[in-house]
């Protein structure tokens, strides 16, 4: 039999970054770009890195990676500022050093089979959804479409939707402005009643998309979501109910970050039967039927 | 030992100094010992561009208990002032998967790997030392801090008497190397450390985690699924070095060494650990925050050995002037 703990070797890179920008937005959020060659070469959408947000911290902190610049050598982060690590990160000024561990984790993987990926993020599980949009924008024959929602004000900007999206409500009028300029379609979700939002669960417009779709196109779709788990369990259910292919990223506490104390293990089913498996290097990303197996 | 100026004039080149040296009746390349939980199955780290597991002396493998565990529900870990606390449930695919399965996969030739054993029952420790008798693992390191079972889940390292048990059976079916880790979660740990002597180990791991808890103010519960967990980190270093200096002063009559560990996260940390009476020194939590830590340990301890015009590690280890 294999090894039950493969580790491939020299992935991850330890590195000190330099804060290129710290943006706060409305909500306690923030927009962290670091200098970081090594994590933003070789980062791809769902990974994350992990940040010694301050030297006094005993402990580095996961935050997932929202874009890379792998040819400036820059990479960003969204988080917001909620407990004790990140209101220390958050005081990080430009030109400051900060340790990064990067990037860890397994990616989102697109099959070529899929023409429609529908990316779905909430909060700061945002971020890798956008990793992912960029990165599909490129691909011939993929038509990804992004639902993104929030409680609090978008931490980033807003314009009227350019591309339509069938089936969503007609309140839902608005897009990520960067996902606009990618060509790739988005709508956006608040139960905060955001402007230019639909008032509701952002899973409410995947399944607005996804259930008029013929069964020669749902067949040809999967689902990649991030964000809390009431969300990730709503788009888990969605795909059993549809037919469709769910990838799940998920959170933990934290430690190693490198598979090596199984601090951040979570539940999940696999075929051959319940397994405790690590978010960070079994992880992040998981097939939604390990995670909320159907009944 | 005189100490003073003219040490310096007798200093040797740290180039010159190796930090090499002999435990437990093996020859380790550094005195630093990767510690069990915190490094998987010895080959997690590797995954870091820049880390060998050759800059280390020994690697102690997780803790493994004779059937699979799955190990506790989350949360697994959670930080603590100046540390963190952890309860994984000894998550491990059981004796014979690591013996089958993994340490084939290990390379040996870089560095010690031993294998971190633990049971239920007395009868476990047996199985499983039995299992790693067969095995390429160099030594076998004790847990004696799991609950027993029989003993209505009072764990075997809080009492002397079942500590020497374990000890004395698993030293019945295994001649290689034995390493006892002893809990800082009793009365008199130079006592236990008597006993676990008499038993037969070979060398004494000090200091396990101390139990500690963390409350969730919101739902009023444990944050640890498992309610409680070890505390490790530089918050348990000074209660460390002190059961290190106290397990010393029974060790050394016996020419028995000392695995010394909590909270060790720079090369004066681990100098401290020296001088209080450890031969070799535990990483484990600093790792999480520093994971190439190990190469500047070793040569912070060649620069002071060379400093001090002192030729090898064995001439720092004890040399606590308890008088001044």
């Amino acid at each position: 039999m294999a090894n039950p703990y493969p580790a491939p070797h020299g992935t991850i890179h330890v590195e000190d970054t330099e804060v290129l920008a710290h943006e706060e937005w409305p909500g306690d959020q923030l927009v962290l770009r670091l200098y970081a060659p090594e994590t933003a070469a070789a980062a791809r959408p769902g990974q994350f890195a992990h940040l010694a947000c301050d030297p006094l911290l005993p402990m580095r902190r996961p935050l997932s990676i929202q874009r890379v610049g792998p040819e400036a050598g820059w990479a960003e982060f969204l988080y917001k500022r909620l407990g004790f690590g990140t209101r220390l990160l958050a005081r990080r000024q430009v030109g400051e050093t900060i340790s990064v561990m990067g990037p860890i984790g397994h990616p989102f993987e697109v099959d070529p089979e899929v023409r429609y990926p529908v990316l779905v993020g909430g909060g700061v599980g945002i971020p890798p959804v956008v990793f992912l949009a960029e990165v599909l924008k490129d691909r011939p024959g993929v038509e990804p479409v992004a639902f993104l929602g929030s409680e609090v004000p978008f931490p980033f900007a807003t314009q009227p939707a350019g591309f339509p999206v069938s089936g969503v409500p007609e309140t839902a009028t608005h897009a990520d402005a960067r996902l606009e300029d990618w060509g790739v379609p988005s709508r956006l979700a608040s139960g905060a009643g955001l402007a230019g939002a639909y008032r509701g669960h952002v899973p409410d417009l995947a399944a607005a998309y996804l259930e008029p779709l013929a069964p020669t196109e749902r067949r040809r779709a999967a689902l990649y979501a991030v964000g809390p788990e009431p969300m990730l369990e709503a788009v888990a259910r969605l795909g059993q109910r549809l037919g469709v292919p769910v990838w799940l990223s998920l959170e933990e506490y934290m430690a190693c970050a490198v598979g090596g104390c199984m601090g951040c293990t979570v539940r999940v089913e696999e075929p051959t039967g319940p397994a405790m498996r690590r978010v960070c290097v079994d992880g992040p990303v998981f097939p939604g039927e390990q995670v909320y197996p159907g009944t | 030992m005189t100490e003073g100026p003219s040490s310096t004039a007798s200093a040797n080149p740290a180039s010159e100094v190796d930090v090499g040296l002999e435990f437990a009746g093996l020859w380790l390349s550094s005195p630093i010992v990767l510690l069990s939980g915190c490094v998987g199955f010895g080959e997690e780290y590797t995954r870091v561009a820049g880390f060998s597991n050759a800059e280390v002396g020994g690697i102690c493998l997780k803790g493994t208990t004779l059937e699979p565990r799955l190990g506790n529900e989350p949360h697994r870990v959670y930080e603590a002032p100046a540390g963190m606390l952890n309860a994984i449930g000894l998550q491990n695919p059981g004796a014979r998967a690591v013996v089958e399965q993994i340490l084939p996969a290990l390379d040996t030739t870089e560095t010690h790997f031993f294998a971190n054993i633990s049971g239920s029952t007395l009868e476990e420790y047996i199985d499983v030392a039995r299992i790693f008798d067969d095995s390429p693992v160099a030594g076998v390191e004790i847990n004696i801090s799991c609950p027993n079972v029989k003993a209505g889940g009072a764990s075997f390292g809080n009492y002397p008497d079942m500590s020497a048990k374990v000890v004395e059976e698993v030293r019945r079916v295994t001649d290689k190397p034995l390493i006892t880790k002893l809990s800082p979660n009793q009365t008199d740990i130079a006592e236990n450390a008597r006993r676990c002597i008499d038993a037969g180990t070979d060398a004494l791991a000090v200091i396990n985690t101390i139990t500690g808890m963390a409350v969730d103010l919101e739902s009023r519960s444990p944050v640890l699924g498992n309610a409680s967990g070890g505390l490790s980190g530089p918050a348990i270093k000074p209660i460390a070095l002190l059961k290190v200096a106290e397990v010393h002063q029974v060790a050394h009559r016996h020419g028995v060494p000392i695995l010394g560990q909590g909270g060790i996260a720079s090369a004066q940390d681990a100098l401290e650990f020296l001088v209080a009476g450890a031969t070799t020194v535990g990483v484990g939590t600093a790792l999480f925050y520093e994971p190439l830590l190990c190469p500047a340990i070793n040569e912070g301890i060649r620069d002071y050995l060379a400093r001090h015009g002192l030729g090898s590690i064995p001439e720092v280890v004890g040399t606590l002037d308890w008088e001044q």
